[in-house]
């Protein structure tokens, strides 16, 4: 009996040394954190696209805010959404979405309501950019539009002529066999093979007939595909040549590319190009809101526009008039390469006039489950 | 004979072959870092620290290394913690559904790593945990665990029963015994599965993609650049861990080794 | 031998921390994954509910039977030539080498696994490109250049780079540990290096064969970076499902059908391949 009393006093003494040694262990993390916790400058969490929390972009806002970007980079809508929703509200202070996703990021209420005199909407190149579809909802601002840029044929130039990558016809031709790649999101593939079905009305409302036609039309490039790639490897792909010509990308990547030297580019084709539209928004119960604001605001002004412009990971138009003056300053190589220049032919405001731009959708009629169903069937099939 | 040499050499050269098949990926990553072309292509650019420097120089890096290093060290206590417990339990004890037991101490391995990642990830997002540090350090934990248990336990298989009994004989209580007689005797297999588990999570990237919300660890970055811009920072970040896991594992062998040598005494 | 009765607090606390831990953090997920393949999706949301839609969604889609047959098949593939590329370097190892060197042979195989897979992945997309090392090197032998990446080749050579390290450890330990007197044994009764091979060397370390088969087959059917980076995702397997099932409008439900049928196959093929190897054992 003494002897199991004893041994209990020792055992419990080792106990605790032991479950000290474990207790320790766990405290770590917490050492650890809460000393860098005091260090630091502010975090802002950012929701976007790759590139967009890169130090090319934000390295001097950090700087003169004293705040750090922590970014977490998506590749399409459906996955933003996807993204917000797991985690806790409040997680991001500032998400970059696809314009034709503001809509439901305003529905599920994961955006905070934005003041307009902000922002220099006076200033903007096109009248249908200050008042974007969905932006708006009851007279308030949810979102602001900050860049934007074209999708339609990217082809290698050493293969393919220009003439031959003026319709999107040219994706079945019998040189690109195996070689045509796909950007793997469904919405800017679809929406190309709409165009080239003839919806030029409006290429992502389409009745129960235009839509399987679409389906058939799409089914029939399957046999030329020669992958389905992530931002990386759309890269890599077209700049070693495994892919020579790429379905649903536009100058966002090719741009980089031909800056470095590959021999591909990206036009609009006869049958329309696509615009891809990115916006600012505030995260819901952000509470860094406030410096996200003025992070918009810097990203809007003439500055920022240029950095958008030059962006290292992708490229896009400026949407205010000053950012466009600022890039010819600073930038007039680039600035004509993109037609950012008054009379190009290329010139995006003129694009749109014409009417061979159609701003990227949701599907209209079909659930984008339903969109997401086929992508799904077609890289199968 | 003459024939038997011969197939001897070819089953050399075959090995050979098989060494450099395993090898020559690590090699192509390290020569790749010094090399200045941003897309990896022959011929060869010119050399260059330029990838190294913009690594060193990138405060996130130097964040995603302080995350690894914090998962990797806690979980790796933790898991060796675990490991320790349930290799002894299996050396001393019989017990009803032992079976059972030792199937839910060494399964997480063989599952695959995408499935665990999706299951931990709710799982954590349910019980709230998601999204943190310390989400990671859990998940790992887990994985890491088994290999723990199975180094420990193959260095209690040399230890001989009569030591602990021995011990009890001269008076010593269980705990005692175990302090004095089984920690000591495990002692360098603890060393390496603390090594081991931590090469182990240092390395992991599927899981820790899934449950680390905002907080990368060194391969989710690494993970991140292949998905987005890829360059060889890849390979400078790879040759880097590479560097660090090697000497975890070269810790852990020679630790290994030194222990086969003593226990013949 | 035992001092004292099984359940004291002495033998608790040892038995206690596994269970504890992997009950909470890997029973429970796994259990709740169940769960989830049964609840709703509303508004990007997951409502818990128990309805069979997403089984019957799977079920009746033909790409995942297509995606099913095709990961199956890879890994089937994966495991043959893994197990055959094997062999004859695990043979040399448990035979031909000295302890000493077998030991740092096996040393120099645990490395890979401590190198970054997906910077090893990236290597091989480098090596295999159409323009790449491999090809440079068969244009020197006056061949190619092939087209590698992004086909199935290509995915093997991944699913190689993953596995085959293991399975040559863990077939050159159960061939190390064959009784030498066995192999004698057959050669003083005049069989051949081939005939001791298939009657005594495969049956003596069949074991080590099948779980290396195993393992490797496990890792091939659960990887998604060589079939997504290497086969360009043409076309996918259920691993890429699963990722993409996630990524689009969290139908996180619906890839837990997904990973739940793996799972069930894969303790199906488990259990079979255990069976067998310790089945009808002969000494």
């Amino acid at each position: 009996m003494s002897d199991k009393h004893k041994s209990e006093s020792i055992s419990r003494r080792d106990f605790v040394v032991l479950s000290g040694g474990v207790a320790s262990a766990m405290a770590f993390p917490a050492i650890l954190t809460s000393r860098k916790a005091l260090a630091d400058p502010t975090e802002l969490n950012l929701l976007a696209w790759y590139g967009h929390g890169e130090p090319d972009v934000v390295s001097e806002f950090e700087a003169t805010h004293n705040v750090k970007f922590k970014p977490k980079y998506y590749a399409g809508g459906d996955n933003m959404l996807a993204l917000i929703a797991q985690s806790p509200p409040g997680t991001y202070d500032i998400i970059l979405s696809d314009s034709e996703f503001v809509q439901q990021l305003n529905e599920a209420g994961f955006i905070e309501n934005l003041n307009p005199e902000d922002y220099p909407f006076d200033d903007f190149i096109h009248d249908d950019f200050r008042n974007f579809p969905g932006h708006w909802r009851d007279g308030n601002l949810y979102s602001v539009m900050v860049r934007f840029g074209h999708l339609g044929v990217a082809y290698n130039r050493n293969t393919i002529s220009e003439e031959e990558a003026s319709s999107y016809r040219c994706f079945w031709n019998s040189k690109l066999t195996g070689k045509v790649g796909h950007f793997d999101w469904h919405l800017p593939t679809l929406g190309m093979m709409s165009l080239y079905n003839g919806n030029s009305q409006s290429p992502f409302d389409l009745d129960g007939a235009a839509w399987d036609e679409v389906k058939k039309t799409t089914m029939s490039l399957r046999p030329q595909v020669g992958g389905f790639f992530d931002y990386g490897g759309t890269f890599n792909s077209l700049k070693n040549g495994e892919m020579l010509a790429m379905c649903g990308i536009g100058d966002w990547i090719t741009g980089v590319l031909e800056k470095d030297g590959a021999p591909v580019t990206s036009v609009v084709p006869e049958e329309g190009g696509i615009q891809w539209t990115e916006s600012y928004c505030i995260g819901k119960d952000s509470k860094r809101a406030d410096i996200a604001n003025r992070f918009i605001q810097y990203m809007l002004s003439p500055y920022g526009q240029v950095r958008s412009a030059e962006m290292a990971a992708y490229p896009a138009f400026c949407v205010t008039k000053a950012g466009q003056a600022e890039l010819r300053k600073v930038n007039m190589a680039e600035a004509e390469r993109t037609g950012q220049v008054p009379g190009a032919a290329n010139n995006p405001v003129t694009l749109i006039e014409e009417g061979r731009i159609h701003y990227r959708d949701i599907p209209r009629q079909q659930s984008l489950e339903d969109w997401n169903d086929f992508w799904s069937e077609y890289k199968n099939a | 004979m003459r024939r038997d040499r011969l197939v001897t050499w070819l089953l050399r050269i075959y090995l050979a072959l098989i060494f450099l098949f395993v090898f020559v990926p690590i090699a192509t990553s390290m020569v790749f870092s010094f090399n200045s072309d941003r897309f990896p292509s022959l011929p060869l650019g010119g050399f260059t620290w330029h990838w190294y420097d913009m690594v060193y120089k990138d405060p996130d890096t130097w964040e995603a290394i302080r995350t690894s290093l914090l998962v990797a060290l806690t979980s790796s206590v933790l898991a060796t913690f675990i490991g320790f417990c349930t290799a002894y339990t299996d050396f001393r004890y019989r017990f009803r559904f032992k079976g059972a037991y030792l199937a839910l101490a060494l399964l997480p391995p063989t599952i695959p790593l995408i499935i665990l990642a999706l299951a931990m990830l709710a799982w954590f997002s349910k019980i709230g945990i998601s999204g943190r540090v310390g989400s990671i350090i859990v998940a790992h934990t887990v994985l890491c665990a088994p290999f723990a248990m199975a180094v420990i336990r193959l260095r209690l298989q040399q230890m001989d029963r009569d030591l602990e009994s021995a011990a009890w004989n001269l008076g010593a209580n269980e705990l005692a015994a175990m302090r004095h007689v089984v920690i000591p005797f495990t002692l360098p297999s603890i060393i390496s599965a603390l090594c081991l588990t931590m090469a182990v999570s240092f390395d992991e990237f599927m899981i820790a993609w899934f449950v680390s919300g905002l907080n990368k660890t060194v391969p989710v970055m690494i993970l991140e650049i292949l998905q987005g811009n890829v360059d060889p920072r890849i390979n400078a970040i790879g040759s880097f861990v590479f560097a660090v896991t090697v000497t975890l594992v070269v810790v852990a062998q020679l630790l290994f080794s030194a222990k086969t040598t003593t226990t013949r005494s | 031998m035992k001092p004292r009765h099984n359940m004291d607090i002495y033998a608790l606390t040892w038995r206690l921390p596994v269970l504890v831990w992997q009950t909470l953090f890997f029973i429970a997920p796994l259990v709740f994954m169940i769960a989830m393949s049964f609840f709703l999706v509303k508004n990007y949301r997951m409502v818990e509910a128990f309805e069979l839609v997403n089984w019957m969604k799977m079920f009746s889609r033909d790409y995942f039977w297509d995606s099913y047959v095709l990961s199956l098949g890879l890994a089937a593939l994966a495991t043959i030539c893994a197990t055959a590329l094997a062999f004859p370097a695990s043979y040399a190892l448990a035979f031909m080498v000295s302890d000493n060197i077998r030991r740092w042979a096996i040393f120099f195989l645990i490395i890979p696994y401590f190198t970054s897979y997906l910077v090893r992945i990236f290597s091989w997309y480098v090596l295999l490109a159409e323009a790449g090392i491999a090809n440079g090197v068969l244009g020197y032998l006056g061949l190619g250049p092939f087209t590698m990446l992004n086909t199935a080749f290509a995915t093997i050579v991944g699913y190689m780079a993953l596995t085959l390290p293991l399975v040559v450890i863990l077939q050159t330990l159960s061939m190390a540990n064959i009784d030498r007197s066995l192999i004698e044994a057959a050669h003083n009764l005049g069989a051949g290096r081939l005939r001791t091979i298939v009657s005594v060397v495969v049956p003596a370390g069949k074991v080590g064969l099948i779980v290396g088969a195993l393992f490797c087959f496990i890792l091939s059917f659960g990887d998604f970076v060589s079939p997504y980076y290497l086969g360009g995702s043409k076309p996918p397997t259920l691993t890429i499902l699963i990722t993409d099932t996630t990524k689009s409008g969290q139908q996180w439900p619906r890839a837990a059908v997904v990973a739940v049928t793996m799972m069930a196959t894969l303790m199906v093929i488990a259990y079979s391949a255990i069976r067998y190897a310790y089945n009808r054992r002969q000494p």
